[in-house]
């Protein structure tokens, strides 16, 4: 099962939306409405299918308009600026979530599957560095 | 009684009601998990249970030292289907006298991590769609003396946090309790009541301090299945001391 399978999965039984064609381009909150509390129950139901450490705000983009109006009034790159605090998403999808944010909140099903990716590699990464610092050193 | 899980964690351990709790959750068939902050914690839950040993758990927790939560966590399997609070540092001054990197540090320490943790257990406690805490308030919470602002302030504090965690999970099967116990013979309230004998009994109309087995009776059935229907409030036990002028 790929990740998109998984989070449908999960979704679909957080929703209770059956008949909903879930896809990487479906808005979470805008089109599938879902609330905090079931965003809550995705981010514990993530950690535990996927095994990695979910930080809420970075996941749901909860500080993206907080990164906006932070580089607007330091006159930094917006583009820039989201791409270093948000650096599990693409610059292509920030370019879009620029564009998009006037129409609501920006989440997609394709922002959780990258910042699964991302934090999956990061734990292989992390575990792999942490097995090579138990290894006994050659002296 | 009944209950819908069996892995109890009792937060600041080492006090003398979390002992007495536990000998009677294991009593109950319960495995208890108490927490200490340091060596003599450690010990003293060690003297005091060694009569069961391998039917408890002991492990470090210190309120202010995050690193301490995950450590915690790993090392109970991310397994907790309760939890008793009686985790509460003491500060006593008057508001106008306090020292502000006291107050600033006291509620670092007493809300703002019992926050964090009650944010990581409850995530655990979700994956099973089941867990109850019980919060060990105080009647200070409702009536405060001179010096007890801070004490009587984080406590509130805590039981807000406790009352909306049962709000917001009650419908995944987690669900959380205040007890405001009043005069206890045990612990900090030992020394004040035997000082005080009859000034303290003048004052509770059941007229005698609350025993330790009787306050960690109570809590026993608030864990229970029989107190399901208590959520996201705060109960008195001060044999009716609050509840007058």
């Amino acid at each position: 099962m790929d990740i998109l399978e998984e989070i449908t999965e999960i979704l679909t039984e957080i929703l209770d939306i059956e008949n909903h064609i879930i896809t990487p381009e479906t808005y979470l909150i805008r089109e599938l409405e879902a609330e905090s509390i079931d965003l809550l129950e995705l981010a514990v139901a993530i950690n535990s299918r996927f095994n990695i450490d979910v930080n809420d705000d970075e996941i749901f983009l909860r500080k993206l308009r907080d990164y906006i109006t932070e580089a607007e009034l330091q006159n930094k790159d917006i583009l820039q600026y989201l791409a270093e605090n948000l650096s599990f998403l693409s610059r292509k999808r920030l370019e879009e979530i620029i564009e998009d944010r006037k129409g609501g909140p920006t989440l997609k099903v394709k922002d959780l599957i990258s910042y699964i990716g991302n934090r999956s590699r990061l734990s292989v990464y992390g575990s792999r560095f942490f097995i090579e610092l138990c290894k006994p050193k050659a002296f | 009684m009944k209950f819908s899980g069996n892995k109890a964690l009792l937060l600041g351990g080492s006090c003398d009601l979390a002992i007495t709790l536990a000998r009677r959750m294991i009593e109950a068939g319960l495995s208890p998990i108490l927490t200490y902050r340091n060596e003599k914690g450690r010990k003293y839950i060690s003297k005091n249970l060694k009569d069961c040993p391998k039917k408890y758990s002991s492990f470090y927790l210190e309120f202010g030292n995050r690193d301490s939560i995950d450590l915690l966590l790993h090392q109970t399997g991310d397994d907790i289907d309760f939890v008793v609070d009686f985790a509460q540092g003491n500060f006593e001054s008057l508001v106008a006298a306090a020292d502000a990197d006291r107050v600033y540090s006291y509620f670092a320490e007493n809300v703002s991590f019992r926050a964090e943790v009650l944010k990581k257990i409850a995530r655990i406690m979700m994956k099973k769609k089941s867990g109850r805490f019980v919060f060990i308030s105080s009647s200070a919470a409702k009536r405060q003396n001179p010096g007890q602002g801070f004490y009587a302030a984080a406590k509130l504090a805590s039981e807000a946090i406790y009352k909306n965690l049962g709000l917001e999970l009650g419908n995944h099967g987690i669900t959380t309790v205040t007890l405001r116990p009043g005069y206890i013979d045990s612990g900090r309230g030992k020394k004040f009541i035997q000082d005080h004998v009859k000034k303290v009994i003048d004052k509770v109309p059941i007229k005698k301090a609350l025993t330790k087995k009787e306050v960690a009776e109570a809590i026993l059935f608030y864990l229970s299945n029989s107190a399901t229907g208590f959520n996201a409030t705060e109960i008195s036990m001060d044999g009716g001391l609050t509840a007058g002028k």
